[in-house]
């Protein structure tokens, strides 16, 4: 049996979650920026961008986010574990990408060693996926062999219907069956025609670009070094990506008392890698750019059999001097193998 | 790869309380130090995880953590010692440190050195300056079982004689008869006093000529150091699967999950920080 | 001949003849309104140069990327005065031997390109001069205007709220030619000057460091502006401090390769009203 939710139930809908106790987070645009933020009504979300600039990510993983807090006395060191405050919440109106982007980053997060900070927020957060029916320039879901309806780490999938009227609700969890029972007389049974999903084409052949990534020799190209000649080692791609991971800890405050925090880094920074004795593996920015492609299509595939981009093209789309994922696959998939 | 391994907290970012109960300078700027757990709990835990090679996270409050091997071996841990030379703002903080105080420790992380394998071979141990202490944990695990292992070399230089590490230590060694010492300073870095070697580690080595017959070779030093000593081993006919070394690449997580330790598909701190030559080779050489 | 034209003969020229070993200018970008920038090499490179009024970017700042110069050989540069202005602060700054470079000066305005005469920097300094002159009174930019009508309090709340975006990704410090430390403070620890944590502290703290190490430095490019991927107005700061500078001592950055920076020099006649 299908299931419809209508547009115009959706204000209530929010009511209703926000009464169980859960914030509700949805694409929300401000004057000259979009993100992903708490809503008290449906009428503050903007379903109709093609995504917001910032990706879900920092929803689980935020930028800064203390770790513990230490209070130093006189022969006493107390520490004090920091937990998030527990907080329900759904997010209606992700991007299938950007679901996807969490499911990718979650083995890394839970190999050997469990990060509870991840998985607290993983497991109270109900992603609720609208499938896109448009796509600009950037995008490439397609390519790395997903879909404007891809399904993978969302709890529900909502497909577009025809006119704008609603949405055909295909619920893939218990966590998303749960939060779909709450507001189950809202929702109607039957069936409607549904909305065309968004075309993207492919833009590169991954295949074969992984099999060039794979070639030892092709480490040492010149190519790495002419396809990043214009990079500006900021960190506007890695932290607009939805899979980036890699992070740094400061403490801050003084002798005694202070909190350990947990920052996003990136690898286009110098200092990321940089020894105390002065010695950078990665010295260069071509060798930086190198070691995020790497990373994304051959490394972290070969250790967690998935590709660490999840193709929102937000590095493309947003890099200050127009470079990204997207032009360095394009160009490796034209290279000799 | 998906089994969690079991920590003391929840927070698996959160360390240790330490109290330093021995300090030892053993060359300008470079300090030893001996810590003690102050919750049993966390020393069980401890015990049963650390094997030689691992490595630990050494942390002051209010300037973060850093990043050193556990220099003390697995048949000795009651306590950790860890050798540092300050340099930036934790080791400064480190070396601010008083016997008494408390610091903190992550770990123990990372692989080991395979032991077990090394019973019934002849050992030689090459390392230079401020790399001992790696090296160190290895001898002494294997000088506490003396009797399984066959002839024992170690080669150790270091620019001066002022920037040799553990002295005590080289003494103990030396007087043993069952330990051949090398030892070298760089040319130039030689004391009127100095009886052995003057040379870099990869000639003085060449000029001991271990037999790489039954023989592994555990290197440890810094990367240019380890770069001529591999050509040199190779010269004397060790073959890569029986050369281990330790790699040194900054961390700060310590358990596979900020990123910055990755070199090709490796995680240092995860699957390292021990590898053979041979698995050193595979890596991109250039992100070494 | 178009102005495009022109100048990609004018870049060839310059190749074949060896004067200089690569033209830094503008080709296409991944979509048809973006231009990105195109280092020439040859002159077969130079026929993918595009010069249009979607080129406005200011590309001075790869002039100190690590190396370039050090052969000593010429490079050209396509500038805008923006760029002309900040390649004098690179030199005035010790950071380039201006001689090394080529200008191909153009200039942009109302979506009108025209080409500029000259070839050195110092060939710019009347345009220049005359900019100075021309500065308007008032902002003349709706949203400045706005902020200049707030009070102190309203102001903070403002900038706090531009700021809580901030994910400190330094995508303004690497997009800026005037931004060209090896080590920026932030990035120094011991002590540890500035938070690194992206919080409202944190953020208010990178973001005013940033505005007063370009006061008097800024020439207003906005390549900071465009490059701050959560859309933070941060062209405005700098434009107000380039108006404080102006007023308080009579300096527009950039005037020529000689110019001291204004917070590192000191004039008898400086205004010093902050002194109590």
């Amino acid at each position: 049996m299908t299931r419809i939710l209508l547009r115009d139930k959706l204000d209530n809908c929010v009511a209703r979650w926000r009464k169980a106790g859960l914030t509700v987070i949805g694409p929300v645009k401000k004057e000259t920026f979009s993100s992903y933020a708490a809503v008290e009504n449906a009428a503050e979300l903007d379903l109709s961008m093609i995504m917001p600039d910032r990706s879900i990510k920092g929803l689980f993983f935020p930028q800064t986010e203390p770790m513990l807090h230490y209070t130093i006395k006189k022969q006493a060191l107390d520490i004090k574990d920091f937990t998030p405050p527990p907080e329900k919440r759904i997010i209606f109106g992700a991007r299938p990408c950007d679901a996807s982007g969490m499911a990718i980053d979650d083995p890394l997060f839970g190999w050997d060693y469990k990060d509870n900070f991840w998985f607290q927020r993983r497991n109270e957060t109900v992603i609720v996926t609208i499938a896109c029916t448009k796509a600009d320039d950037f995008c490439m879901c397609t390519s790395l062999k997903l879909a404007p309806d891809s399904t993978k780490g969302s709890d529900v999938m909502l497909r577009p219907l025809q006119n704008n009227r609603g949405w055909l609700v295909e619920e893939l969890t218990d966590r998303g069956r749960d939060a779909f029972n709450e507001i189950a007389d809202l929702l109607q049974d039957g069936s409607e025609p549904e909305a065309s999903i968004a075309v993207v084409p492919e833009k590169f052949d991954l295949d074969a670009c992984v099999t060039w990534l794979q070639k030892t020799e092709n480490f040492e190209s010149t190519f790495w070094k002419e396809i990043s000649m214009r990079c500006i080692g900021c960190a506007s791609c890695t932290f607009l990506c939805p899979t980036c991971h890699c992070f740094d800890f400061q403490d801050e405050g003084d002798t005694y008392s202070g909190i350990r925090r947990k920052n996003w880094d990136s690898c286009s920074f110098a200092l990321f890698t940089m020894h105390t004795s002065g010695h950078n593996p990665r010295a260069t920015q071509s060798a930086r750019w190198r070691q995020r492609i790497m990373h994304k299509f051959n490394y972290f595939p070969g250790k967690f059999n998935v590709n660490s981009c999840s193709g929102c093209g937000r590095c493309s789309r947003q890099c200050p001097v127009d470079m990204g994922i997207t032009e360095t696959l394009q160009a490796i998939s034209t290279l000799q193998p | 790869m998906t089994e969690n391994i079991q920590t003391a907290q929840q927070n698996i970012y959160k360390p240790a309380i330490m109290k330093i109960v021995a300090r030892h300078d053993e060359a300008p700027g470079v300090r030893t130090m001996k810590l003690e757990f102050q919750n049993p709990a966390e020393h069980e835990l401890f015990k049963q995880n650390y094997r030689t090679g691992m490595f630990g996270l050494y942390g002051v409050y209010g300037e973060g953590e850093s990043t050193f091997c556990v220099a003390s071996p697995e048949t000795r841990n009651e306590y950790i010692e860890f050798t540092f030379r300050q340099s930036g703002r934790v080791t400064t903080a480190l070396a601010n440190s008083d016997i008494g105080d408390l610091i903190t420790f992550r770990g123990p992380y990372g692989n080991r050195f395979p032991i077990e394998k090394f019973y019934g071979k002849n050992l030689i141990f090459v390392s230079g300056g401020i790399a001992l202490p790696p090296t160190r944990s290895v001898i002494w695990s294997c000088l506490d079982q003396r009797e399984k292992f066959g002839k024992i070399t170690i080669v150790y230089g270091a620019r001066t004689v002022a920037d040799l590490v553990y002295k005590h230590e080289l003494e103990e060694w030396e007087r043993r008869d069952d330990i051949d010492l090398v030892l070298t300073v760089d040319p130039g870095g030689e004391s009127p006093d100095w009886k052995h070697r003057v040379g870099f580690v990869p000639t003085v080595l060449e000029q001991a000529a271990p037999s790489p017959d039954n023989c592994i070779a555990v290197i440890c030093g810094p990367p240019i150091m380890i770069k001529f000593t591999l050509i040199s081993l190779k010269k004397l006919g060790f073959d890569e699967p029986n050369v281990y070394t330790t790699l040194e690449n900054r961390m700060k997580c310590g358990v596979g999950k900020c990123g910055r330790c990755n070199v090709g598909s490796i995680y240092v701190c995860k699957e390292g920080p021990v590898f053979t030559a041979a698995e050193v080779s595979r890596m991109p050489q250039g992100d070494l | 001949m178009t102005i495009q034209e022109t100048y990609k003969t004018r870049a060839k020229e310059l190749l074949s003849s060896g004067r200089v070993k690569m033209v830094v200018g503008y080709k296409a970008g991944s979509t048809p309104d973006r231009r990105r920038p195109h280092f020439i090499r040859t002159p077969e490179e130079a026929d993918r140069l595009i010069l249009d009024s979607a080129c406005i970017a200011n590309l001075s700042g790869y002039l100190i990327t690590e190396g370039l110069l050090s052969d000593e050989k010429s490079v050209g540069i396509f500038l805008k005065p923006d760029g002309v202005r900040s390649l004098n602060i690179l030199a005035a700054e010790s950071q380039l031997n201006i001689e090394q470079i080529v200008v191909l000066g153009f200039d942009v305005n109302n979506n009108e390109i025209t080409a500029l005469k000259g070839e050195k920097a110092e060939d710019f300094s009347t345009l220049i001069e005359s900019l100075k002159e021309h500065v308007p009174q008032t902002p003349g930019n709706p949203l400045l205007e706005r902020i200049e009508a707030m009070n102190a309090k309203e102001r903070f709340a403002f900038w706090e709220a531009e700021f809580s975006r901030c994910i400190k990704c330094y995508a303004c410090r690497q997009a800026c030619p005037m931004c060209y430390c090896r080590r920026c403070i932030v990035d120094c620890n011991q002590p540890q000057w500035v938070n690194t944590s992206s919080h409202t502290l944190g953020n208010f703290e990178w973001n005013i460091v940033r505005a007063f190490h370009l006061s008097g430095r800024c020439v207003g490019c906005g390549n900071c502006d465009r490059a701050c991927p959560v859309n933070i107005p941060l062209r405005l700061i700098n434009a107000k401090m380039a108006h404080e500078v102006l007023g308080a001592f009579d300096h527009f950055a950039g005037m020529s390769q000689t110019q001291e920076p204004v917070l590192a020099s000191f004039k008898k006649d400086d205004s010093e009203t902050f002194i109590l």
